[in-house]
């Protein structure tokens, strides 16, 4: 169990963050509906194009990482392993033009979030579908999330099916509803006021 | 007392946290809730600067126009 005293944990937890022993689920808008046999990922904007079925998806390279997630209402979950494929692995299969720079991760009901692309190429994002070993619930994101850990858990779209590569930033959903462009959590980048 | 951006912006989270926990109980009346808290918050700019109440309006209307679009889909 977490203790204050300890230094090693505590720096885990970004400030003005509190951990949660459970997952609270948030999303803006209703879970979409999937099924496997019609579900698509596209790739789109600058770059070649590149369209997955569900089985397609799954059968890219996959990767186990553990990382921490922190949520801008201010609670932060340790320790998650996740099974999934790097973002740098579907963008290699994208053909990415040179002059694209920054991403689009989109998903149902208008949802995205913008990050500069060298941001999505690290070796820590991927497109998740198991969570502790387990299939991905729907409320969670399922069947498909992206993980971004660096930045506050808005930026990891939930439901992904598509990423639009352009050659300049566009704000997402949250970021042009007053939330931070950026969203480090070390740095408390919540709102857009403190750019 | 007086309103302030400050004071309207935390009425506009509450009404991004109610929409955001929707799916965890009745959808519906998360929305309704949540847009009661978005006309409370509008009443409010009228007190502030113009250019700051524009900014939080433009705000409150892209959140009307979501939950509208969210509760033709829940």
């Amino acid at each position: 169990m977490f203790r204050k005293k300890d230094p090693e944990m505590a720096a885990r937890i970004p400030p003005g963050q509190h951990l949660t022993r459970g997952w609270p689920v948030l999303s803006a808008s209703p879970v979409p509906p999937f099924d496997a046999a019609t579900w698509r990922f596209r790739c789109t904007g600058l770059c070649d194009g590149a369209d997955f079925s569900w089985d397609e998806f799954r059968a890219l390279p996959s990767v186990t990482l553990t990382n921490d997630i922190h949520c801008v209402t201010a609670w932060s979950k340790l320790d998650n392993v996740w099974d999934g494929v790097l973002f740098k692995e579907v963008a290699a299969r994208a053909g990415v033009k040179p002059e694209a720079a920054h991403a689009l991760v989109k998903a149902p009901y208008g949802y995205d979030a913008n990050l500069p692309l060298e941001a999505l190429m690290e070796d820590d994002v991927l497109f998740a579908w198991n969570h502790d070993g387990e299939p991905l619930e729907p409320k969670h994101g399922g069947p498909l999330r992206l993980v971004v850990p660096k930045r506050y858990f808005w930026k990891s779209t939930k439901w992904a099916n598509e990423i639009e590569f352009l050659d300049h930033d566009q704000r997402g959903f949250w970021e042009v509803r007053g939330y931070h462009n950026d969203a480090f959590p070390y740095l408390e980048q919540r709102y857009s006021w403190q750019e | 007392m007086a309103a302030d951006p400050a004071s309207v912006w935390q009425l506009v989270e509450r009404a991004d946290e109610l929409v955001k926990y929707a799916q965890n109980r009745d959808p519906q009346t998360a929305y309704k809730q949540a847009r009661a808290v978005l006309d409370e918050a509008e009443a409010l700019t009228g007190q502030l600067e113009p250019n700051a109440a524009d900014g939080l309006r433009t705000q409150i209307e892209t959140r009307r126009a979501d939950i509208a679009r969210f509760e033709g889909t829940s």
